[in-house]
């Protein structure tokens, strides 16, 4: 049996058929505003309020005040405790993009890795951090080394990723191929606000449900529907597929 | 590090075009027969770029017949040389945050 870790949201643990696989790396896509960021910070805050585990936050695109200020607008009212005990940790833009800082983080976090202590890790956003990668060839290579590692130190990953949907127009990229699961955020404008999708494309070593499933974002963080026929509320010409 | 020494090591026959080929982990061999220099003649001219930090062992890996071979990687991007002043060798090496990732990827199988 393969062990799973629990997003600890029901409805997507269920499409998931349990949870992400443990170790493994998965790409949160999706367009912006889809809720990548916020499908993390949930993931990494159920970690600790309901599994006991351990997470890791690494930012290029937020503040520590800015994931803070996210979190209690969604309720989740004990983030900020669990930051200053380091349950929760936290490594922002201001701390990652320092002139030429990222090489000193990154021996920090390595070492933190070595440690073991952690479970869970977020890298929001894998653009950003392929930046610090001169061609493709290297930006495929350590992205490969990287998730090696974080698997090899027994963490359990999200990364997330700028690119929408896949529709028949739409590049895969390479990301997509190189990681265990790939899990989809659409977002589709209506006539009163947007309507939400989750997509899991794919999550390696598992069977998964691949149905397209409704979502809401709201107090509480991503909350998903997990019958997927609610999908036919949306007329056929709606439809992200 | 000799400034004039730097050179005269770039300077030798082969020393550019190794460096050139070892973006990624090449053995001695590979050099050789890729570059078509005399493996003893490949042997001497990594001695020299590794004693002068250019080039480094980068790991030992394990060959299809079981053999240990040693691959080498460059350390540098750029290289300048600046006569302003006085002669000088300006040195740029490979981004750190590729060596660093290296390093830790390597000793994972012997964690
Ligand atoms: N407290 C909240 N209650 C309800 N909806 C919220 C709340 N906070 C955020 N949202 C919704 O979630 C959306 C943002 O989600 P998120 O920041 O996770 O997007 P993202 O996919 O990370 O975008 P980007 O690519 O720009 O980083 C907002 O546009 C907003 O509609
Ligand atoms: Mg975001």
């Amino acid at each position: 049996m393969i062990e799973q870790t629990k997003t600890g949201i029901e409805g997507l643990d269920d499409i998931l058929n349990g949870g992400i696989v443990k170790n493994s790396t998965t790409l949160v896509s999706g367009n912006p505003g889809a809720g990548k960021s916020i499908l993390c910070l949930q993931y990494i805050y159920n970690g600790v309020e309901k599994y006991d585990e351990k997470g890791i936050y690494l930012s290029f695109e937020e503040d520590e005040s800015d994931l803070r200020e996210a979190a209690e607008s969604l309720g989740f009212d004990n983030w900020q405790d669990h930051v200053e005990n380091g349950d929760i940790k936290v490594y922002d833009k201001q701390v990652l993009l320092r002139e030429n800082d990222f090489t000193s983080s990154l021996d920090i976090l390595l070492e933190e890795l070595e440690d073991g202590d952690y479970d869970r890790l977020v890298l929001d956003s894998l653009a950003m951090f392929e930046l610090f990668f001169e061609n493709e060839k290297e930006k495929r290579t350590y992205l490969l080394k990287f998730t090696d590692i974080l698997s090899d130190s027994g963490l359990t990953t999200l990364m997330t990723n700028e690119q929408g949907a896949v529709f028949p127009d739409t590049e895969i990229g390479l990301e997509n191929y190189l990681t265990d699961g790939n899990i989809y955020l659409i977002q589709t404008p209506t006539d009163t606000g947007v309507n939400r999708y989750v997509w899991v494309a794919k999550m390696r070593k598992q069977n998964i449900e691949t149905d397209i499933y409704p979502m809401e974002i709201d107090r509480g963080g991503i909350d998903v529907h997990q019958n997927a026929s609610a999908f036919s509320m949306m007329s056929e010409e709606e439809s992200p597929i | 590090m000799d400034s004039g020494e730097i050179l005269q090591t770039l300077g030798n026959k082969y020393s550019a075009e190794i460096l050139d080929a070892t973006d990624e982990p090449v053995s001695a061999q590979e050099l050789s027969d890729e570059l078509g220099i005399p493996i003893a003649t490949c042997y001497r001219r990594i001695d020299e770029l590794t004693e002068h930090d250019l080039l480094e062992l980068h790991d030992n890996i394990l060959s299809d017949d079981r053999r240990r071979i040693k691959v080498y990687r460059r350390n540098v991007d750029e290289v300048r040389v600046d006569f302003d002043d006085e002669l000088t060798v300006h040195i740029e090496e490979r981004s750190e945050v590729t060596n660093k990732l290296d390093e830790a990827w390597r000793t994972l199988s012997e964690r």
